[in-house]
């Protein structure tokens, strides 16, 4: 681009009207293109840009206003043009101190938010109103709408007043409990509905994780019953469906995940270990591979071994060690026994 | 380059049959562990028959005097366990690394100043000793943190004054040792060896730990944490001496955490080489 001093007035045009230039005229130079200072206007309001700034859109200029009535925004709420942050949601922009929960008035913009019903909500008033609605309840028997928890009785749900106990007659509530199956009764027999108090009466199992009775396959370990796939690893959560479990404090675990957690693997061989485990140093061995880590003699539960960066040693590999190692080995075991 | 006194011949000899009979013994039992511990071998070379043992799994060479380590070893195929403990050697053959079974190597004890290039392809290495060398991280190969079965790594007694970070990629990595070494610091990627239950950074140069170590399960009944014998600041001392999870407890705060990014901001220097270490065995020159 020439200099303006270099070009002459002759080949100067307004890039508005193609006119030329008078001497000692104003020219606007933007960009390499020139104006008389009455053509820089704005393409919508033909006025001069307030304060010299404007907005260039599709290469033409726009004073800040009408390239916002034009092309910014507006916010879903209050009908204002949004500047910086636009919340793009429920299909309409927002400023983020305008997207709120329509019930609770929160505001939603880091939130995040849960479309109920066309309505943006909060993940708590959600929750709730997602609550509320699950309690209108049809009652099977007489189709009025069941207030609270319904009675649930073969796959329907009811009031629980239309029944009464097999075993007392009490009104029944949802409380009541049904018996599908019962080992050595006809299913037509036990099919039926209890009020609490008579159910525990039955002596029917209650499984140890979830409470609720057990009525098929029992499974009975660490002194409590379990449905078959409730009772499973403490680890993985995974049934141990027969398999072998391991007990550790009170809980069960699957064979992989009790060795992992509570370390049964070897040093050496990094194998579960079968048969009799040697533990010392917080490390376990297969009790023929416990070794010197120096020069791999077996070691017996008897014999004497120093400690070395928590492996054993034995004696006569210790006292082949350079002896200023041994003097720092000493000193550390001090310090360590002093604690 | 090294000049044996010949009258160092005739005991070697002597010693030299007793493994003659270790290996020929083991022949006739075809036993698959051969401990050659303490046989005053210097030259591997010397020792008849040992590379024809092609079906052994274990071959215990502690407290010779071996000074390097013949490429050929590298045909004992189905070894599994190599151990050198306490010999003279100053540096390896690459194809150690290409033992395909190979789960344990010790090369504590020895003159080490260097790993040759591409020592980390061991495909199945679990546990490596390299406690006591004259080892630095200027010399580890760059596939050195590629060794993704091991499990525990002993660093113990070297040169070391930083880690490289790509130790995190060490990820079944349960025991990390760098007792007495001249770590100035160590990297933040430590944290992500989620299953470190022993990591031992006693007697160091370490002012500071990377807050990551917080989130590190090293304070249950079975881990290991050692921290003793550095400069740290005092907020960490104090904790130290509370016991391990407090300091894994402090590493996790607020408080630290802001503590840590200025003190990592201002860089200060850091504190003097605390020992000489000229006296260690690994020194010595042949």
């Amino acid at each position: 681009m020439p200099g303006i001093a270099t070009m002459s007035l002759d080949n100067m045009f307004c890039t508005r009207c193609g006119d030329g230039f008078e001497t000692n005229e104003k020219i606007v130079n933007s960009n390499g293109e020139l104006w008389h200072t009455n053509c820089f206007v704005c393409a919508q309001c033909f006025r001069v840009f307030p304060e010299g700034i404007f907005y260039e859109f599709e290469g033409r200029k726009y004073c800040e206003r009408d390239f916002q009535v034009l092309f910014a925004p507006c916010c879903g709420k209050c009908g204002e043009f949004i500047i910086g942050r636009v919340i793009k949601a429920m299909n309409a922009n927002w400023h983020p101190a305008c997207f709120r929960c329509e019930e609770c008035n929160v505001e939603l913009a880091d939130a995040g938010f849960i479309k109920h019903a066309g309505r943006a909500l909060c993940h708590a008033c959600n929750a709730r109103i997602k609550e509320d609605g699950l309690q209108n309840y049809m009652c099977h028997k007489c189709h009025g709408v069941i207030d609270g928890e319904p009675l649930r009785y073969r796959g329907e749900v009811y009031h629980g007043y239309h029944f009464n106990c097999a075993t007392c007659g009490v009104e029944l509530d949802h409380t009541a409990r049904e018996v599908k199956h019962r080992s050595g009764y006809a299913a037509n027999d036990v099919n039926n509905l209890f009020c609490l108090r008579c159910h525990d009466k039955m002596g029917i199992p209650i499984c140890g994780a979830c409470r609720r009775p057990i009525e098929e396959r029992i499974v009975t370990a660490l002194g409590k019953h379990w449905h078959v796939e409730h009772f499973v690893c403490a680890k993985c959560e995974k049934p141990f469906h027969g398999h072998r479990h391991y007990e550790k404090k009170g809980l069960a675990y699957c064979e992989q995940h009790y060795h992992q957690l509570f370390g049964n693997l070897c040093y050496v061989c990094n194998q579960v270990i079968a048969g009799d485990v040697f533990t010392a140093l917080n490390k376990a061995w297969c009790v023929h591979h416990f070794a010197c880590s120096v020069c791999d003699a077996p070691l017996s539960t008897k014999s004497k071994f120093y400690e070395y960066d928590e492996r054993p040693a034995c004696r006569r590999c210790y006292e082949r060690f350079p002896q200023e190692l041994r003097r720092r080995l000493r000193r550390a075991h001090q310090y360590t026994t002093r604690r | 380059m090294s000049h044996q006194p010949p009258v160092s011949c005739i005991p070697n000899t002597a010693k030299m049959s007793k493994a003659k009979k270790v290996i020929e013994e083991a022949r006739e039992i075809n036993n698959p562990e051969i401990d050659l511990v303490d046989k005053g071998i210097s030259n591997l070379e010397e020792v008849p028959g040992l590379f024809n043992l092609a079906n052994i799994t274990r071959l215990s060479l502690s407290h010779n005097k071996i000074k390097t380590v013949p490429a050929a070893l590298a045909n004992l195929m189905n070894l599994e366990i190599l151990n050198f403990a306490n010999n003279h050697i100053e540096e390896l053959p690459v194809s150690l690394s290409s033992l395909p079974k190979l789960r344990i190597l010790n090369v504590s004890l020895n003159r080490l100043y260097s790993l040759p290039r591409g020592f980390g392809a061991f495909p199945a290495l679990e546990i490596l000793d390299l406690t006591y060398n004259n080892l630095n991280e200027k010399v580890l190969p760059g596939n050195f943190c590629m060794m993704e079965s091991l499990r525990a790594l002993y660093l113990g007694d070297n040169d070391f004054e930083y880690l490289p970070p790509e130790i995190g990629n060490l990820k079944n990595l349960q025991i990390l040792s760098l007792r007495e070494n001249d770590l100035i610091e160590v990297p933040r990627e430590l944290g992500q060896l989620t299953r470190l239950r022993e990591l031992h950074l006693q007697a160091n140069r370490l002012v500071v730990l990377p807050p990551e170590i917080g989130t590190l399960d090293l304070a249950s009944n079975k881990s290991v944490l050692r921290l003793e014998g550095n400069a740290w600041i005092p907020p960490i001392e104090d904790q130290i001496n509370l016991g391990p999870s407090h300091v894994l407890d402090y590493l996790r705060s607020e408080t630290y955490r802001v503590l840590y990014s200025r003190h990592m901001s201002a860089k200060p220097p850091p504190p003097p080489l605390a020992v000489d270490k000229n006296k260690k065995a690994s020194r010595a020159r042949s």
